[in-house]
């Protein structure tokens, strides 16, 4: 474990294709939050400062970050896997003992160390928006709706486990980049099309972008809470008609375990399968 | 001699078409095992199932007596086809991967990149390498660590002469030490020079394989001068010592018996009372035979 975490090291740091997606990464992310900081719009009972107070910050940044985790964590991910085959680099990997396990395994842990990177950055950009805006900051208000971060991690890891999929299926990086993202924004959502609503909810890009919805901004900037303490919005915007009726967190949390699994296992058929 | 690799019946089919088909070789240790054939016999496709990288459509391999396991690859020092390594790292950091995944101390990464002459660039980035040195550092890779076993795929390709010779001399002194070396080539001479046992493969297929000396040497041609070179002929036809014989003025050139040693010949004219101004041995071209084998 400690060997593989070496050599994933040794590759990736000193990779600059890696290292500038990361600080684009970081510096886009935190102008978003910069600038969405800076719009000031207020009518009486609503004012946009209160989205960026303590709870309301979490469910709005991981929103804004899952945007990156489709972008750019996926991208990174593909092109490092994508790197190793089309490079052959997977041979040196293979033919001095590596298994193709553990291979795939460095990958894994990549993948884990990139959610975690992600995960920093949104609870310490959110911990330093949060204290900016709040004006009667308490722990209870901090923690308040921080298992988001969590949920946020997790998609983090389903939409690099995807891009990692597409790595191990298509030979040319460029085309599995194209696929990627067209299967996010058109291959699924048209298909879903075609079938029984139903059973639309339960696409994997559906169920894996739902975990961070959009956030309530109507709510989020109001003056009044409409949050109740089990996490639920009272202002039931799905039932006047504005949301999708979204699946609960929970089903979408254990869907998206099950996605996980299936695309590593593929991954993992494929890899064992391919002649390198 | 205990068997470090045996193959049986191995065969790979891209599409309808057969890389290699149906082969089977034992290599013990100590060998230096050389896999001639033209371009497309299928030699790096060989090499690259037993080195794990592609996976055969039929057969099966083992590696030091049992079912190859990626333990057993760490075992194994191998260069197959080019050398692929990760283009932004310096050669330091590749050599570190390789060091990490077979578990050998990060000082031996200086003694290869010594005697592969590689030290001066060190800290470059692979990409900046010529193809002669991307070459050898193949070769210094595949070295890392001593394995009992390199396996070769064309080493000397894109190397300058000198580099040739570099190489031949590596590999020389590697089977000197006792390790097992298995050479894919295309180039006669050097399987000649450095081979003790060939395979030659023709469309994924063995002709023939065996030692390199009673496979290719077996019919020296010997030159012989001397004044009674009449007398001389007339006596080694009848002494059934030649296979081939012709005569022109006074030299004689014939290619001896399976049972008969220049030396043994030298001595029987001698005997006989005829002196030899010339005894000459002259290793018969293999590329004659070569190209002979594989039409």
């Amino acid at each position: 474990m400690k060997k593989l975490l070496q050599i994933e090291l040794i590759k990736t740091l000193n990779n600059s294709t890696f290292k500038v997606i990361l600080v684009l990464h970081f510096i886009l992310f935190l102008l978003l939050v910069y600038v969405s900081t800076r719009i000031d719009l207020s009518v009486p009972g609503f004012s946009t400062q209160k989205m960026f107070m303590f709870p309301n910050v979490w469910p709005l940044f991981t929103w804004y970050a899952s945007w990156f985790n489709l972008l750019f964590l996926g991208i990174i991910i593909i092109i490092l896997t994508g790197n190793e085959f089309s490079f052959k680099t997977s041979r040196l990997m293979i033919t001095n003992g590596l298994s193709r396990n553990e291979f795939l395994l460095g990958k894994g842990i990549l993948i884990l160390l990139i959610s975690a990177w992600g995960l920093l950055l949104v609870f310490l950009a959110g911990s330093v928006t949060g204290f900016i805006f709040t004006e009667d900051f308490s722990l209870i208000k901090f923690f308040e709706n921080t298992s988001i971060l969590l949920v946020y991690f997790v998609q983090a890891i389903a939409y690099m486990c995807l891009a990692l999929l597409f790595s191990t299926i298509i030979k040319s990086n460029a085309l599995s980049i194209m696929m990627y993202l067209l299967y996010f924004i058109m291959i699924e959502p048209i298909f879903r099309l075609f079938l029984p609503k139903l059973v639309r909810p339960y696409f994997p890009v559906k169920v894996i972008s739902g975990l961070t919805p959009v956030p309530e901004f109507l709510s989020l900037a109001s003056d009044k809470s409409f949050i109740s303490t089990n996490g639920q919005s009272q202002l039931d915007l799905e039932s006047i008609g504005i949301l999708p009726k979204a699946i609960p967190l929970n089903t979408s949390l254990i869907l998206t375990l099950i996605y996980i699994s299936l695309f590593v296992i593929a991954s993992w058929y494929i890899v064992k399968k391919k002649d390198l | 001699m205990s068997e470090i690799l045996r193959i049986t019946g191995l065969t790979k089919k891209y599409g309808t078409l057969f890389a290699i088909n149906d082969l089977s070789l034992n290599i013990e240790k100590g060998n230096v095992f050389g896999i001639l054939g033209p371009n497309g016999s299928g030699k790096t496709t060989t090499l690259s199932i037993v080195t794990g990288i592609i996976h055969p459509t039929r057969g099966s391999f083992q590696w030091f007596g049992e079912n190859p396991r990626p333990s057993s690859y760490q075992r194994i020092g191998s260069l197959i086809e080019t050398p692929h390594f990760y283009p932004y790292l310096s050669l330091y950091q590749n050599l570190q991967l390789v060091s990490k995944i077979k578990g050998i101390p990060l000082k031996e990464i200086n003694h290869v990149l010594g005697i592969t002459n590689l030290l001066a660039r060190k800290h470059s980035p692979f990409i900046t390498l010529s193809l002669g040195m991307k070459q050898r550092l193949g070769i210094a890779a595949a070295m890392l660590g001593s394995p009992e076993v390199l396996v070769l795929d064309e080493p000397t390709n894109g190397l300058d002469p000198e580099g040739f010779a570099e190489v031949r001399e590596l590999i020389l002194q590697e089977a000197s030490a006792g390790k097992t070396i298995i050479l894919a080539s295309h180039i006669l001479d050097e399987v000649e020079k450095v081979c003790s046992h060939v395979a030659i493969l023709k469309k994924g297929k063995i002709l023939t394989s065996g030692k390199v000396h009673e496979l290719l040497l077996k019919d020296d041609l010997v030159r012989i001068t001397t004044i009674k070179s009449d007398e001389l002929y007339e006596a080694l036809i009848r002494g059934g010592w030649t296979k081939t014989i012709e005569k022109e003025k006074n030299e004689i050139r014939l290619t001896l018996s399976s049972d008969k040693s220049p030396g043994d010949l030298n001595e029987f004219a001698f005997k006989n009372g005829f002196v030899l101004d010339k005894i000459e041995v002259l290793k018969q071209s293999l590329e004659s035979q070569f190209l002979e084998i594989i039409k």
